[in-house]
């Protein structure tokens, strides 16, 4: 009797994001299973709960249970969506308003599968509501999860509409596109990657640019800014509340990604030394050290609290980095309230703070990749350029002594470069490296204790393989 | 009227027989004790009177020939003819064979004799020999086939189980009936009880047909007797303490062992730890330092608490009006800070004769109970924070708001959370009114056949508070603003009988009784639901919070019932049974509302036959069997099971940084699939027994071996994840009950030294038959992260007793590298950890290796109840007991599992190092690479034990001496002192090896940290007035 009308449809859409948002998903285990996945994190130290470590170690197996948290999480997202997209057709009273909820629907499981196809491989496609308990799905190939993918992104990118017309925070059509070149990059198509990127506008109310400030990509006060695409969307009520997992509309609206990340607090995961030793800097020889490693990390020395307090080596607890050579202590800043908040009160915080999930310099770094893969040099430099033109990092322009770009694997190079520093722990490197292993782009493999054969994939979590009688027995290799 | 004197005179001056006459006596028991309100009734007619405080009594009889009848609770009652005599004195006979015991069996009474069906009675001296605050706590050891488990501080209800578990996905708890009235037993004061019977099997129990599977428990509370007023009080105060502590790291312990895990991981000393910090003050203003700390934390949160009971009551009536009413207080501080219980209840129960053929009467009892309890912080009990909690912090900092001191994750490098502050400044209460009340009407047609009309209301509410204010300990916890929660629920039944029964013997050979009933039972629960935050720690309401949200919700279910019984029986020796009950329910699946549950028995009373009349010395000897079918209560699961209703607005998303409330971003979902086929679980259950008694019943025994097996399991099928939804729960699976129980006694009634022995003993073995057909059919419960990483702790699957715990079987530590190379590919594994079996020998150490480690049932249970008397002194002896279960100690992973930095169990200490090689601690290292915490043998134990459950010393004050000190104002006084768990004989290593269940079903026996049972000492006072 219900999602017969558009408000209706749009409630049943309302509650993907809101799944999407919880703590199976983006504002805890989503971000944990891209990052161990990678090489920018290492253990922060001994308070790193087990099955995290498990992932970076790839010591990780079917019950791992940040990878189920995550598969639940995903497979949730889908059914709320495959609620919408089966009943949208009885919605007569709106039908502009059903078809954008229909293609919000159709962006969120694009979204979820390509994060499953692309980690887990051919999984069970399932894109209507069951309608008993039997009615089991067998693992799909991996290319037509990744046909559905692009069939839905397509679909959304034609329906919705620019940011100007839509809610902070609700899919756009810039979102639909922006997703597809990710997907169509991973499969390899670059060709069709680029036309999907190049719709994305540049101008106009519903235009994107990069913000002059690269810290306005991580901060509070400057969500929604003119450089993101899409955003999970979080509120801090005041009082210190995170959702574990309830369902209600008065749950808190937090991720406890602060909590979990920041210097003063658990410190979970630390950033990598390959990945600080990865920004160029004037004690390795650049010519200018890249401002963009005091934005992305802390160390101890740096002001924080909006300028009141100095970080200490004492105040973090944990492993220690090694940067050009030099032991110390050093913690993530992206996404961190810290900036604006004391030690005491940061500790324990659960932020507000937004997670960008799109943002137009991911955009401008996939169309450099898209150029360079289809012989377009020059413009593939181009684009790289632009990123580090920004006013507030201004590196100078490629090619640089230690970044030249007179052939595609120089540039090559500068892209893994430039996207690892313009987009470290934005939970991107997991799916880049899968895609440059198979072209066989890294001359060492980055994942420590990476055993071919078996970590290119996780493994089906336990509870599928238990309860899915079409599953049961195929199992990724090596697991 | 005459005057005594008169009519003294009259006898004798008349040589005619005068009509009415009046007869004394006084009344005293086998050791010429006076026995006061003794019942003395003249046989044939409702005229009675009772003994007064000295045991005499004084009775006007129409004639001669009248015939009275003495009858006294505990003695077996005695007739005497008049026939000239005008002073009667008896002496009555402690009656234990229980012969002519009435049993309650649920519309309407039994003799002992007659009863066909397993049904133990449990009277009102023993439900209150326990300084306890509920029905079911007192009931535990008490009856064969019936287990009762701790589950929780002061006013938490414990798991009530009879003839072990039926359901899977629903609990066990058995159907409580109060006057006639279904209901809950919270609000009871255990010293208003009169008589617990409590109905077993199926052929007794099935009269309450789709509700009866778990077993029925009916009470019934005390009425006013025939006589003089009497007053009694009775009082007890006492003091609880916690049995068993854990052996924790002091400072300089933990500071050793911090090096030993986080060091072999390369891990730095916390910043907290290092000198600079260490010699720092706790606080500003104090002269200790964290070096010079030595916290205990478990003298800390345990704490000694106070126990207290005080009832009175009034009792009396005549021969028209009978009343019985009581007021009691209940109050018991809880062994760990902030938590606590309290009752108050008053009662009054009446009956009163309108003429010859009406009776009405009421029972009302309101109460009202406050609980103050903890809400652990996630899944970490309080006592996981005791254990981890390091001992160089102190529990208290003044500077701090709210007064406490917090760890801080990052710089103490661990995030235990300050259990006494948890306890302390977060205020939980649960804050619930009852009344419960039944009136009924008995219109007797004839001696033989009689109607009766029952009308009663239960309303039953309770408001849950929860409190936090303002607060910072400057680590892991604190709170920016002050928040309220205010749930209130509230439920309201009717109940609406009416009853036939007829009961006639013919030709004194035929003894037929039936029952036909109609009732109705309707429930509505209110739910309303507020929370907001306020910015100040002065207001404590809703008035003008932030954040406010509210929601309200009612449901309603309907059952419907028709029953009849049937028994008949040939000389008192052939005895039969039948009945049947429908049942109709509102909240199954539409066309599957209505249910039949018949039941059938039979009784072959043989010390009956003439063949047995020559042998002296067996006094009663009874053959009964039953089989009989029972539902389970539907409304456990809600009141619209079956359907998967949307909830609207039931989420929110906030876009555009919008807070809850006031955006367009409600979502509405649904998460399971609907069953429009969902009907009763049913139980069929065979009972087979015997009763047999010697030497005038000196010696008694009773034996009963039953089948149950349940089909039609509720279920929530498993589905696998991507299905995105939950699977409907659907009536999938079976599962078998089979037990045997004894109960034996012997009974020394007379002389000076009396005593009773009565020994309990109950084996249950569950077997689960079959589960859903899809996939392997598993069901998995208990996995958390702090216990063990997360893997699943139990599995339920066919050819298995339900939950019974799952992991890996642990074959030692590997010694060195050899070691390990030589072992099926463990990943992870390193010298010092934990060989795991290579169950399935494949080479691999996986999943597929986990197996059965045992099962949380005890192989069987027993208790022995020893009771004396010895002139004014008497002494009561319970012993309490399982055998052959086993625990699983989750706690022991936080005690000792090392995969985290925490204060530990002292045993940590003794981990593998390469020159501490013969120990059973894996090696310590930070991270546990190889998994040492996973649910394993390792954590297994023998869950059996024997519980001094009771030990009770007493002393009647002289009667003679007390009645001339008192001038005849106090009859009698009672002093005792007694032990509640004074020793427990366990090799279980946990504080309680009375261990509950954390979250519902699938997770008994698993020892999560929960609140242990306490030691009790108290003292207490009868008088009756």
């Amino acid at each position: 009797n219900y999602y017969k009308t558009a408000a209706q449809l749009k409630a049943g859409v309302n509650a993907i994001y809101a799944v999407m948002h919880q703590n199976n998903l983006v504002s805890r285990e989503w971000y944990y299973l891209h990052d161990t996945r990678s090489d920018e994190v290492a253990p922060g130290g001994g308070q790193l709960e087990a099955p995290r470590l498990q992932l970076i170690n790839n010591t990780d197996d079917p019950t791992n249970s940040v990878m189920n948290s995550v598969w639940n999480g995903w497979y949730t997202v889908i059914f709320r969506a495959n609620v919408v997209t089966d009943n949208a057709s009885n919605v007569t009273d709106d039908p502009a308003d059903a078809k954008k909820s229909v293609g919000e629907a159709k962006f969120l499981r694009a979204w979820a599968y390509f994060d499953l196809v692309s980690m887990w491989g051919g999984v069970p496609l399932v894109t209507s509501v069951p309608k008993n308990p039997t009615d089991f799905k067998p693992r799909a190939d991996v290319a037509a999860v990744y046909a559905q993918i692009i069939q839905d992104l397509t679909d959304a990118a034609a329906v919705l509409p620019g940011k100007s017309a839509t809610d902070k925070g609700r899919a756009t059509a810039a979102a639909a596109n922006a997703m597809l070149g990710r997907v169509l990059m991973q499969q390899g198509d670059y060709a069709g990657a680029k036309a999907a990127l190049l719709k994305i506008p540049t101008s106009g109310a519903d235009g994107y640019s990069l913000t002059p400030r690269y810290l306005d990509n991580f901060e509070i006060a400057t969500e929604f800014n003119q450089e993101s695409i899409f955003e999970v969307v979080f509120v801090d009520k005041g009082d210190n509340g995170y959702n574990w997992g309830g369902e209600s509309a008065t749950e808190a609206q937090s991720t406890v990604r602060n909590q979990e990340y920041c210097p003063v607090a658990w410190r979970n995961l630390i950033p990598s030394n390959k990945y600080l030793n990865e920004f160029e800097s004037t004690a390795t020889g650049a010519a200018k050290t890249d401002p963009r490693f005091s934005y992305s990390v802390y160390q101890s020395g740096d002001v924080y609290n909006n300028g009141a307090s100095v970080l200490t080596d004492a105040d973090q607890n944990g492993n220690s980095s090694v940067l050009h050579g030099v032991t110390k202590k050093i913690s993530w800043r992206k996404f961190m309230i810290i900036y604006q908040e004391s030690a005491s009160t940061a500790s324990f915080h659960p932020g507000g703070n937004n997670q960008r999930i799109i943002r137009y310099s991911e955009v401008l770094l996939n169309l450099a990749e898209c150029a360079n893969e289809t012989g377009d040099i020059a413009g593939a430099v181009n684009y790289l350029n632009m990123i580090r033109a920004r006013a507030d990092v201004a590196m100078p322009s490629y090619p640089t002594a230690q970044y030249p770009v007179g052939s595609k694997a120089d540039v090559t190079k500068a892209i893994m470069h430039e996207k690892m520093v313009e987009l470290g722990d934005e939970e991107l490197r997991n799916i880049d490296i899968l895609r440059w292993r198979k072209k066989g782009y890294f001359t060492t493999e980055p994942i420590a204790n990476f055993k071919a054969g078996r970590d290119e994939l996780l493994p089906i979590p336990q509870a599928e393989l238990d309860n899915n009688p079409l599953v049961a027995g195929h199992q990724n290799p090596g697991y | 009227a005459n005057t005594p004197a008169v009519s003294w005179r009259m006898t004798h001056i008349a040589t005619k027989p005068e009509p009415a006459r009046v007869i004394t006596g006084k009344v005293t028991d086998e050791s010429g004790a006076a026995l006061a309100g003794v019942t003395v009734t003249i046989k044939g007619t409702t005229t009675a009177v009772g003994t007064s405080s000295n045991g005499t009594f004084r009775i006007e009889v129409p004639n001669e020939q009248a015939i009275l009848v003495f009858s006294f609770v505990g003695f077996a009652s005695t007739e005497v003819a008049v026939s000239g005599q005008s002073v009667i004195n008896v002496s009555l006979k402690g009656d234990s064979k229980a012969l002519n015991e009435i049993v309650v069996v649920g519309y309407g009474t039994q003799k002992r004799a007659s009863v066909t069906g397993a049904v133990s009675s449990v009277n009102s001296k023993t439900i209150s020999a326990l300084p306890v605050g509920g029905v079911d706590q007192a009931l535990q050891g008490r009856v064969s086939g019936l287990t009762v488990t701790n589950n929780g501080s002061p006013g938490s209800a414990p798991i009530v189980q009879i003839r072990g578990v039926s359901s899977i996905g629903y609990g066990a708890d058995p159907l409580y009936i109060i006057d006639g009235f279904p209901g809950s037993i919270g609000s009871l004061d255990p010293r208003d009880i009169q008589s617990v019977d409590v109905l077993k099997d199926a052929s007794a129990a099935a009269i309450y047909g789709s509700r009866a599977t778990n077993g029925v428990i009916i009470i019934t509370t005390k009425k006013g007797s025939t006589g003089k007023i009497q007053v009694g009080f009775d009082s007890y105060a006492g003091v609880q303490k916690v049995t068993k502590t854990y052996d924790l790291l002091n400072t300089n312990q933990y500071l050793q062992y911090e090096r030993a895990l986080n060091g072999a991981a390369g891990i730095g000393l916390p910043p907290r730890l290092q000198p600079a910090n260490f010699n720092l003050p706790i606080y500003a203003g104090s002269s200790q330092t964290f070096a010079q700390t030595n916290t205990d934390w478990q003298d800390a949160y345990f704490k000694n608490g106070v126990l207290q009971q005080h009832t009175v009551s009034v009792s009396g009536g005549n021969e028209n009006s009978r009343i019985f009413t009581s007021a009691g207080y209940f109050d018991q501080d809880g062994i760990t800070v902030g938590t606590n219980f309290s009752r108050k209840n008053f009662r009054i129960n009446s009956d009163h004769n309108i003429n010859k053929f009406i009776t009405i009467g009421e029972t009302f009892n309101t109460s009202v109970t406050r609980q103050r309890f903890g809400i652990p912080p996630g899944n970490r009990t309080p006592i996981t924070n005791v254990i981890r909690m390091q001992p160089y912090l102190p529990v208290y900092n003044p500077n701090n708001m709210g007064g406490f001191f917090g760890p801080q994750s990052s710089f103490d490098g661990a995030d235990p959370v300050n259990p006494v502050e948890q306890a302390l400044i977060n205020e939980n209460r649960n804050l619930g009114v009852g009344i419960r009340g039944n009136a009924y009407l008995t219109v007797k047609f004839t001696p033989w056949l009689k109607f009766n009309s029952t009308y009663g209301i239960d309303y039953g509410t309770n408001r849950q508070e929860q409190y936090t204010p303002i607060y910072n300990d400057g680590g892991t916890s604190s709170s920016p603003l002050a928040s309220i929660t205010e749930n209130t629920n509230s439920g309201t039944t009717t109940l609406y009988t009416q009853q036939l029964t007829f009961d006639h013997t013919f030709a004194a050979k035929h003894h037929v009784s039936a029952i036909a009933v109609y009732e109705v039972q309707t429930n509505r629960g209110d739910s309303q639901n507020s929370f907001g935050n306020q910015n100040n720690n002065t207001i404590r309401t809703l008035h003008n919070a932030t954040n406010i949200t509210t929601d309200y919700t009612y449901t309603t279910n309907v059952l419907h019932s028709l029953v009849g019984r049937v028994g008949y029986d040939f000389e008192g020796k052939y005895l039969v049974s039948g009945s049947i009950r429908r049942d109709g329910l509102s909240v199954w699946a539409p066309g599957h509302k209505y249910e039949n549950f018949p039941a059938a028995s039979v009784g072959w009373k043989v010390d009956q036959e003439s063949f047995m009349k020559g042998i002296k010395s067996i006094s009663e000897f009874k053959l009964r069997a039953g089989y009989g079918v029972t539902g389970i209560n539907g409304t456990v699961l809600g009141n619209y099971p079956y359907v998967s209703n949307v909830s609207a607005g039931g989420t929110t998303y906030p876009f555009g940084n919008l807070a809850t409330g006031v955006n367009s971003g409600n979502g509405s979902f649904y998460s399971n699939l609907s069953n429009y086929f969902l009907h009763w679980e049913k139980t069929k259950s065979t009972n087979i027994g015997f009763d047999l008694g010697l030497f005038q019943n000196a010696f008694t025994l009773s034996a009963e071996v039953y089948k149950r097996k349940t089909d039609g399991l509720i279920l929530t099928v498993p589905a696998p994840p991507s299905q995105g939804v939950g699977a409907p729960i659907a009536n999938v699976g079976s599962m078998q009950n089979k037990g045997f129980e004894l109960t034996a006694g012997y009974h020394k009634t007379s002389g000076e030294f009396r005593y009773d022995i009565t020994g309990v003993f109950g084996l249950s073995r569950n077997k689960v038959l079959s589960l859903t057909g899809a996939a392997n059919g598993t069901i998995t419960a208990g996995g958390d992260a702090d216990f063990g990483g997360g893997g699943p702790i139990t599995n339920t699957s066919v050819g298995q007793p339900i939950q019974y715990f799952y992991g890996y079987v642990v074959e030692g530590i590997f010694q060195n590298a050899a070691d390990v190379s030589g072992h099926a590919t463990q990943t992870g594994a390193a010298p010092g950890d934990l060989k795991f079996k290579d169950v399935n020998k494949d080479g691999v150490i996986d999943a597929n290796d986990r197996v059965n480690l045992g099962s949380y049932l005890p192989k069987f249970t027993y208790s022995l109840n020893y009771t004396a008397s010895y002139k004014n002194f008497d002494l009561a002896l319970f012993f309490q007991g399982v055998y052959g279960n086993k625990i699983f100690n989750a706690e022991k992973i936080i005690a000792e599992g090392m995969s985290r930095l925490f204060n530990s169990d002292v045993n940590v200490l003794r981990a593998w190092t390469p020159t501490n090689t013969n120990t059973d601690i894996p090696r310590a290292i930070s991270g546990d690479p190889n998994s040492n915490v996973r649910p394993s043998s390792r954590w297994v134990e023998s869950g059996s034990y024997l519980r001094l459950k009771n030990l009770q010393l007493g002393y009647n004050l002289p009667q003679t001496w007390l009645r001339s000190s008192t001038n005849n104002l106090v009859s009698k006084v009672r002093i005792y002192v007694s032990s509640t768990n004074l020793f427990t004989i366990t090799k279980y290593t946990g504080l309680d090896p009375e261990v509950g269940s954390k979250n519902g079903t699938l997770t008994n026996g698993i020892d999560y940290g929960q609140y242990p049972t306490p030691r009790v000492f108290q003292a207490g006072l009868q008088a009756t007035f």
